[in-house]
């Protein structure tokens, strides 16, 4: 059986990317054959996936093509994924709705109207639509998907099995480190972030860091916003490490304290998971898909009450009792997203589109 | 904060007895410092965005498009990061990659640097296009509506 996997682009450290790859582990573990293709290669994925015109040569009408989906496709790749006579399944990673963009991407923001616009007409070319979250399968539900389902993102320890970065572990390793990671990017609201340190600082009088990890490229303007409001607020203490290498982000997650999300819309939230691995406890908004990666486990908030916000951090860090339970209950909470447990469910959709594997 | 501010899924931690611990503690810092629940710095962060990032939707299409493409200009790839995974060769092979890197940079920037200028010049030049076209619609319209009007 062949089970072969598309996406216009891969990068490290990228959710899209790592969940093609846990995937063509799995599905090659399960007896498929299984590749990757992207419209080009990238330098550092050379081996690891194939140009998308080599794909003629793996098409069947008995195969699977899973088509991830986190941005539009273009027009070409849209007509190719119309061509070919595979099965084909939409593995729906949610695309952040375009307003947040305003201001900052005017790219991002016609690219993201574009991309939900073409759900439409996904939903009519394909067998089956997965979403790695009940939130995002919801959303494919608006379009009458056929067979849709499920089908978590698979939290493949093994990539953070590196040597934590030395250099950033004698940095950050001694005092009190709020963290978040993820793209800096309107919709992760990073101001809410710092309008909460700024009361942890201030009020709470609390001596912590504020590390926000992730790139910005793209996001320039929204950067230099959020860098001016850091200076007329007047906190040094806030740190904007860009996109960093595993073992960087390894160490940062070892010195993490707290991990605070603000965010207003997420389609999964794979650093939720991290924090799970890594005994971080979770505070996060509850928006989007939040509270269903959290389940029972972390603590979500309602309102932004930044002041409010800032005490509940402080008495996680504070509360030993209270950090402990919270983090236990997130690690039982991570064991969902353990490839053993998201195999059978791989299983059971592919049995669902007359795949049997 | 209202009565459903938190949401705690654990039956084994109190919701109630964590929201008590919050107010209690705010209620104490503002008995200390009354100015604690001030929101200088929400107005702060929200008349900011409007100033730097709201003005982004004003003015023509073409200016907002244009005002936009201020990000592009810069094609130098300032993020890049030699990653590895591998446990043991991993930092090595990664060590031999940032000496290629580092090599590559020493000419490859220098051009890509001097290819960022010019699009940062060219980019000046059509907001000043696009700054002259509008005030011209602008005119045009005026000197319909005049004409329009005398007749």
């Amino acid at each position: 059986m062949q089970v072969h996997q598309f996406h216009p682009t891969a990068t490290f450290g990228d959710a899209t990317s790592d969940q093609m790859l846990s995937l063509q582990r799995m599905l090659r573990e399960m007896g498929c054959e299984s590749e990757i293709f992207v419209e080009r290669v990238p330098l550092h994925f050379e081996g690891r996936t194939r140009p998308i015109a080599d794909y003629s040569r793996f098409s069947a009408p008995g195969n699977v093509l899973l088509l991830h989906y986190s941005l539009g496709y273009a027009a070409p790749v849209l007509e190719w994924a119309r061509q070919v006579p595979d099965r084909k399944v939409l593995v729906y990673h949610n695309i952040t709705p375009h307003h947040f963009f305003a201001g900052v991407n005017a790219v991002y923001m016609e690219a993201a109207q574009a991309g939900r616009e073409q759900l439409g007409e996904l939903a009519r070319l394909v067998d089956a639509g997965w979403g790695d979250s009940p939130y995002n399968c919801r959303e494919l539900a608006a379009h009458d998907m056929p067979h849709m389902g499920v089908l978590p993102i698979i939290f493949d320890q093994r990539r953070y099995d590196v040597r934590p970065d030395r250099r950033v572990l004698k940095e950050w390793g001694e005092g009190v480190n709020v963290l978040f990671v993820g793209r800096v990017s309107p919709n992760k609201r990073i101001e809410d972030l710092l309008l909460t340190f700024y009361y942890l600082k201030r009020h709470a009088g609390m001596d912590a860091r504020l590390l926000l990890v992730g790139s910005w490229t793209g996001m320039e303007p929204y950067l230099a916003y959020l860098q001016a409001l850091v200076q007329r607020l007047d906190l040094p203490d806030v740190i904007f490490a860009g996109h960093i290498s595993a073992a960087a982000l390894t160490a940062t997650y070892r010195c993490a304290s707290v991990y605070l999300s603000m965010s207003e819309h997420e389609g999964f939230g794979v650093p939720l998971l991290e924090s799970m691995y890594f005994d971080v406890p979770i505070v996060a908004y509850r928006a989007g898909a939040v509270p269903e990666t959290l389940g029972e486990s972390g603590i979500l908030i309602r309102e932004k009450d930044y002041a409010a916000v800032a005490e509940l951090v402080g008495l996680l860090i504070e509360d030993d009792p209270l950090r402990s339970q919270v983090v236990s209950r997130q690690r039982e909470r991570l064991a969902h997203f353990q490839p053993e447990a998201v195999r059978p469910k791989l299983a059971q959709l592919l049995r669902e589109i007359g795949v049997e594997v | 904060m209202s009565n459903e501010w938190l949401e705690i899924r654990d039956q084994e931690i109190s919701v109630q007895e964590i929201m008590q611990r919050i107010r209690e503690r705010i209620g104490e810092r503002e008995t200390s410092d009354p100015g604690t629940r001030d929101t200088e710095a929400e107005s702060l962060a929200e008349d900011l965005y409007h100033e730097m990032l709201g003005q982004a939707m004003e003015g023509t299409a073409l200016q907002r498009r244009v005002r936009l493409w201020r990000n592009d200009c810069d094609i130098v790839p300032r993020h890049y990061v030699v990653d590895w995974r591998v446990p043991v060769l991993g930092p090595l092979h990664a060590l031999v990659r940032r000496v290629i890197n580092a090599e590559i940079r020493r000419y490859l920037y220098r051009s890509l640097e001097k290819q960022s200028h010019f699009n940062r010049q060219v980019l000046e030049a059509v907001e000043t296009l696009a700054r002259e076209n509008a005030a011209l619609c602008e005119e045009i319209e005026a000197l319909r509506q005049t004409h329009a009007g005398s007749e």
